[in-house]
Parts: structure tokens; sequence; C-alpha cells
């Protein structure tokens, strides 16, 4: 019981850990805001403290962009099912996100990431924020 | 024996037993007749207990409450945006150091003693995401103020009674607190540790004269962690995580356009349970020296205008414009610092002068301006002794040295004889045609010998001096079409011009490969950059200052956007040693010695400048107008001047007409 009460204790200065790396979401994202990336996964980078997903999608005047998509930790991801090789380059997807508050800025904070081709989804489920 | 004289015997013998332990415990606590008490042991782990605002969080945007900023500190505040860490320059950044002692993961302080005196010699204090952090308590001097700045930055210590007072300075800029108070690189810190049994408190002041009106001060609490593991985050940024496919992208807001500022008063943070925080005026929120004394209270019922108010405010102990000039002294004087690998730095009259100095002889960029020659000389003289022809101290004796075939120790000659001279000056590259960059060209030029002529009985003479290397445009603008009047004599010119995109030194140079880089259009039509490939140093010119904004000469072709390019070049040369500090060293035209991390605060600094510039001239601004709105506000107390011959009005103007050209 000892035990467990550690690693309950151990288990949240990690997170917590992870949730307070160098930059705030509220403060770089406005999650007031939404915006639709449908496009092509380039790359999937899983790492701490935060992953992030490359997506090439049409801007608003329908030009192709670069877009990085901030994503959570491995830990957070882990724990929710996804794994380093959940996403592959070339997987078609369509992304919702928190916009950058900077403009013309190509990122956002992801809210949901659906892929059509097998039905995969996240986001929506209970705890699948990005935190 | 009588009884009556017992007792003072009794006396005596526990007075002494007394003072026999006082003794003892004089000895071992340090003290003892004509020393104080041992100060408390502080080295060991601490657990980040709380402070009085942001442990477990950060303050919403825009939230400057307690922080005495003044316009210019709260602009920049305004202006930088979060997204700035997810830059290539920016990801592997540390906590800047007034935050770091709140930064989340626990603090290790480890102590080095005199193995002699075992006093503490130095203290070194560790965070998670931090490089490690020296205390020195030795009494050594803090450096002088062309060395580079760190995230730590240089820190002495001393014992006051049982708090450890901390002086730093030398520290990069960065931000007061998470979010976005923003802090110069001007600013000094001032701790006082205290250790109260397992309590430790620390008490931060932070002295940035630039962006505040008096010094802002936090406090932070540690206790006792013995035995806990320090967690070491290792940076994998690698990436560029703001998106698009500009590398060199700087995000920022133009003034007025950072809409967040607010958001926490009006509604609250949505991410998290904290609700609009209305209660709070939005006077005392935006900071200010006025909102942070008691007396503020009597302006609340709109009797008393904060305009009128009366505050003691501290005073600072920083003198920026001594600090900034100090990195650069006009002081008649040529002073040495090492910079890496075989390269030097001299501040020669508030001039830089590269360095090479090697087995194959002396290599200059740049020769400062004509009336300090002799003593650049003599220091260049003086170093390549020091470095190239000292004596060597003997290691051996006779036939026991390696690879002699004589009983006769290769060293004995440096101890009968004098030691070799110095090599000469082999070659010298000009990084523009700046009076100040080439007036020592003719006089350091001739004395060197750079090209040999002749067989064997002509292979000592020294024939044309060193060459002098430039790009074509600055003999262009040097010289003059025969028959017409030259502005600087022709003994000065450039003697091997290139006209691409950059020059090679003919072979490798004391062991490493040079490269001139030429970077068009910058501060004029013929700027180059100077890369030492093993050394690791670039050798900037004019590009890039520490003590001033850019001197862009448009009538010399120059540009705001050559000047952006040519520092996004050094960038895209150099490399980080670790946490964006350190490995590749840049040697400014002006001012103290830098790295990646300093290029990119002042690229940075250029590009919010000139999009400021853009953003007025495309609303209908005149140039007049453009200089009336201060669009250099946040920056001109670093970098601006009012007088002399570059000043913001110049700098503001060389913006717009830049602009203006490229339209």
């Amino acid at each position: 019981m000892r035990k467990m009460f550690l690693f309950v204790i151990a288990a949240t200065v990690m997170a917590g850990t992870a949730a307070y790396a160098h930059h705030s979401y509220s403060a770089t994202y406005d999650v007031s805001q939404q915006v639709t990336l449908e496009g092509k996964l380039v790359q999937f980078v899983f790492k701490n403290p935060h992953s992030f997903v490359t997506v090439q999608a049409p801007d608003q005047k329908g030009v192709m962009q670069r877009w990085s998509v901030e994503w959570s930790g491995t830990g957070q991801l882990t724990n929710q099912g996804v794994t380093r090789e959940t996403l592959k380059p070339g997987d078609e997807v369509v992304v919702l996100g928190n916009p950058s508050r900077v403009r013309g800025e190509y990122k956002a904070l992801m809210v949901s990431l659906k892929r059509p081709a097998d039905g995969f989804t996240w986001g929506g489920r209970t705890g699948e924020a990005v935190d | 024996m009588h009884k009556a004289n017992r007792i003072p015997a009794a006396g005596l013998v526990l007075a002494a037993a007394m003072l026999g332990d006082a003794l003892v415990f004089a000895q071992l606590d340090g003290s003892g007749p004509g020393r104080a008490p041992a100060p408390p042991d502080i080295a060991q782990e601490w657990r980040l207990d709380n402070n009085e605002r942001d442990t477990f969080g950060q303050a919403p945007l825009g939230d400057y409450t307690g922080i005495p900023f003044n316009d210019a500190g709260r602009m920049r505040s305004d202006t930088t945006p979060e997204s700035i860490w997810g830059t290539l320059e920016y990801q592997c950044r540390p906590h800047s150091a007034p935050h770091q002692w709140r930064g989340l993961g626990g603090a290790k302080i480890l102590k080095e003693q005199d193995p002699i005196t075992r006093d503490v010699s130095v203290y070194h204090v560790q965070f998670m995401r931090s490089l490690d952090r020296p205390i020195f308590m030795d009494g050594r001097p803090h450096p002088p103020a062309w060395a580079p700045h760190t995230w730590t930055g240089f820190s002495t210590g001393e014992w006051i009674g049982n708090t450890l007072k901390v002086t730093t300075t030398h520290l990069k800029d960065g931000f007061l607190r998470r979010g976005s108070p923003q802090t110069t690189d001007m600013y000094a810190m001032t701790e006082f540790i205290t250790r109260h049994d397992d309590i430790l408190t620390i008490v931060t002041v932070i002295d940035d004269p630039i962006y505040l009106d008096q010094p802002y001060i936090h406090s932070t609490t540690y206790t006792v962690a013995s035995g806990t593991s320090l967690t070491a985050e290792q940076c994998n940024g690698s990436f560029a995580e703001n998106g698009g496919t500009d590398r060199h992208w700087v995000p920022h807001f133009l003034p007025g356009e950072n809409s967040a500022l607010t958001e926490w008063l009006v509604k609250g943070d949505p991410r998290s349970t904290v609700g609009p925080e209305n209660w709070v005026p939005l006077e005392a929120a935006r900071g200010g020296v006025k909102t942070i004394y008691p007396e503020y209270r009597s302006t609340l019922n709109g009797k008393v205008s904060i305009n009128t108010l009366t505050v003691p405010a501290l005073r600072s102990m920083v003198s920026p414009d001594k600090v900034i000039a100090a990195q650069s002294p006009r002081d008649g004087q040529v002073h040495v610092l090492p910079v890496q690998g075989n390269v030097y730095m001299l501040v020669a009259d508030g001039t830089n002068i590269t360095v090479s100095v090697g087995p194959e002889g002396v290599a200059l960029v740049n020769t400062g301006a004509p009336q300090m020659s002799d003593k650049i000389l003599a220091a260049v003289d003086q170093l390549a002794r020091t470095v190239v022809a000292s004596p060597a101290t003997n290691r051996c004796f006779g036939a026991t040295c390696p690879g002699v075939w004589s009983w006769s120790s290769p060293y004995i000659n440096t101890i009968i004889s004098s030691p070799a001279p110095a090599r000469s000056i082999r070659s010298i590259v000009n990084t523009s045609g700046a009076p100040d960059h080439v007036g020592g060209n003719e006089r350091l030029a001739k004395v060197g010998s750079g090209f040999r002529a002749g067989g064997l009985d002509g292979a000592v003479a020294n024939v044309e001096g060193a060459p002098v290397v430039a790009h074509e445009n600055v003999l262009s603008r040097l010289s003059a079409p025969a028959g017409k009047q030259a502005p600087t004599p022709a003994g000065s010119w450039p003697t091997v011009t290139y006209f691409d995109e950059f020059y090679k030194l003919p072979t490798t140079f004391n062991g490493e490969g040079v490269v001139v880089y030429h970077e068009p259009a910058a501060n004029t039509d013929g700027d180059s950059i100077v890369l030492f490939r093993r050394s690791e140093v670039i050798s900037a010119g004019d590009i890039f200052s520490t003590i001033s904004y850019p001197v862009i000469d448009i009538a010399k072709g120059g540009s705001v956007q050559g000047v952006i390019s040519g520092l996004n070049h050094i960038l895209d040369l150099a490399f980080a040693e670790y946490r964006s500090q350190g490995g590749t060293w840049i040697v400014p035209g002006h001012g103290r010695l830098s790295d990646t991390a300093d290029v990119a605060s002042y690229r940075n600094m250029i590009v919010m400048i000139r999009d400021r510039v853009q953003d007025l001239m495309e609303k209908g601004r005149t140039l007049e107008q453009v200089k009336a709105a201060r669009p250099s506000l946040d920056f001109d107390g670093r970098y601006g001047s009012s007088t002399g011959p570059w000043t913001t009005d110049m700098f503001i103007e060389a913006v717009y007409r830049s602009l203006q050209e490229k339209q």
C-alpha cells in the first residue's frame, strides 16, 4: 500500500514536470478559436515534453502550408494508446486544433485527430486533451 | 580541604571544562579567536516548496502586477509572444536566471573546497533545466564587460552572517517570470540565500535598468530533500516547432496587436478554473513602479491621480550607459580576450579585432583605427610570443627525451637562450571599409609577410607585406580611378579581393580553414564575415554589435534586409554547445564576445523593428511620423542613442529607406 502511495506521488510529480515545460498552451495558442487542417501527415515526432505532428494542409486562402501541431508528451499519449507507430508519413488526416496567437504562424494545438482510412480518432474521449 | 575552598575549585574545574568545550566547539564550527562563526552548510538537495506567486503554474498573459515596468519593458513584453520558444534558437534555452529557482524539479547545491584551508571556494547550483551555475566564494573579481554573457551569468558570493549574498552579472536577456515579462541582457541579480534549519529562503533582486523603474524583488522557499536525485532534462528540440517553411521565422506581435493582454481580467483562463479577475485595476495589471507600493491604494477611489502619486522607489545600481560603453571601451588601450582554439579577440579603443595565432603566424580580421596601430602590434607580438614562442618547461633529461638522438636536452636552449621571435602577420581580412576597421591596414600589412619570392636565396625576402583580403566593393570604396583623389592612401587598400559569395584563404592557416563570406547589401555592399572552421569562431564585423543598432549606409548599398540576412547566415553557420549557449563564438565589430543566442536576440530585434516600420509605412505614415511613433522604443535604452555618429533616428531612417527601396 505504501509503495502504491509513493508510486502515485511519483507519477503526479512526473506528470506535473511534463505539463510545466517551457511554455504554456493558453499563452501560445488561442484556445477560444479552432482551425481544421485536412491534409497529409509529413512526420510524427513522438517526444517529451511535447510531441509534434507536421501536416501539409491548405490555409484559409487555399495555399498549401506546412503546419506544426503540438500534441501531448509520450507518457500521456502512451496511456491513451498512441505510440510512436500509430501515425505514419503519408497518412491522410483531419486535425482540429487551436491556432497560434501569432498572425501568420502555421502552428496549432491538437484538439482532435482523425484518420478516415481506418477510423482512428484521438480527442473527445475522457482525458484525450493536451495537458 | 576546607569546604569553603572546595566550591571555587569545583567552579574552576567546571569553568575550565566549559572553556575547553567552548574551544572544542569553536574549532568544530570553524570559529575561534579572530574568526567568525562558520556559516551554515547549504550544499545538499533541496525541494521547491513555494513562492508568493507562480509555484504551480504560469501567470496569465499580460499579468504584470507587481512588476515595476517602464514603457519600454511593457512594450517589449506585450510584443514578445510565447511562440518565440518554438524557434530553433530558443527551444533549448533554460529558464532565465530570475526564474531558475522557481522552475520545478528541485535544486542541488554542491561545493568545492580549498584543499589547504578547507574553505568553500565554489558552490555549484544545479536545476533540472539548467547548466551548472558556479558561485565563486574565493574573492575573484567579475570578468570585464567585453566577456560573454550566459544564462546563469557570473556569480560571486559572500556570507553576511547566516545569509549568503550572491552577486551575478554577465546575464543574457530573458524573462522575469514565466509568461511574457522580459528582461534585457543588462540586468544584474542579487540573491540573499538564508538557511533556517531545513528551510532555504532565496530573495532575488533583479535590477534591469532598461526595462524596470526599480529592481523587481521576489522570494522562493525550498525545504531539505536529502538524498533525492535531481532530474536532468535533456533538450531534444531539433526542428522548427512553429510550422511554415521559414527557418528564420521570428514570431512577434506588432504594437497594439496582442489581444490577449487583458483576457485574464475579462474572460479568465479558458483552460483552467480561474475565472475573470476583473477586480484587478487595469493600471495595476499593466505594472509600473507606482502600482506596487501601498500608496497606490489612494488612487483607487479616483480622488488621487496616479500621475501625481509619489512613491519611495528604489534606485537601480546599474548604469546602463556605463555598462554598455564598458563593453567596448574607448580608452586608448588594447585588451586581449582568449576566445577559442587559435582565436583571440582584441578590444582596441572600442573596435574589435579578431586574431588567429599559431605556428604559422598571425592572421587579423580588421586592423582598428590608425592611431592604435603601435599598440595593436605590441599586443599581437606579445600574444604570439606567449602562445607560440614561449619556452617549454623541461619534461625530460638528455637521452630520456623521446625522439632525441644525443645527450642534449631539447629544452636546454629554452633556458640558456631567449625565445624565438614570434611569427609575423601573414594575412589580414577586412570585413568592410569602415575607417575603424581598415585604419591600421597600411601599418600592419607592412610589417607582415604573407608572400615570399625567389628561390633559395630569395626565400626569406619579404616582398609585399601581408595580403589584405576584402570584398572588391571595399577596394572600390577605398580607392579612386587614376587622376582622382582616393579617400584612403593606396597602402591601406585591399590587395586580394573577391567578388563571389565567399573566398577561402588559399591554404589552411594555423591548422584550420578560414572562409570569408560576402553578406550582400548589409551595412554596405562590401561586408564580409569570417569563419574559423576549426576554432569555431565567426568574426562578424559590423553586421553584429552589442553596443548599438547596426550602422546601415544606404548610400553605400546597405539595407536592413541585408543585415538580417547576414545575421541569419551567422546563425546558419554557428552551433550552440549546449542549451543555446557557447559553441561557436561570434566576435562582433563592437562590443562583447557573443554566441548564437546573442545573435538570435539581436536578429529578432532588427526583425521586430523592421516589421513595425513596415507596418507604419503600409498605414501611410511619413518618415517623420514613423520616427515619432517610436517603433524601437523597447530597444532604444539598450542599443539606441540620441547623440553621436549613429543615432536612433538615423537607424530608423535607414530602415525606412531600405523598405522604401524594396518597394
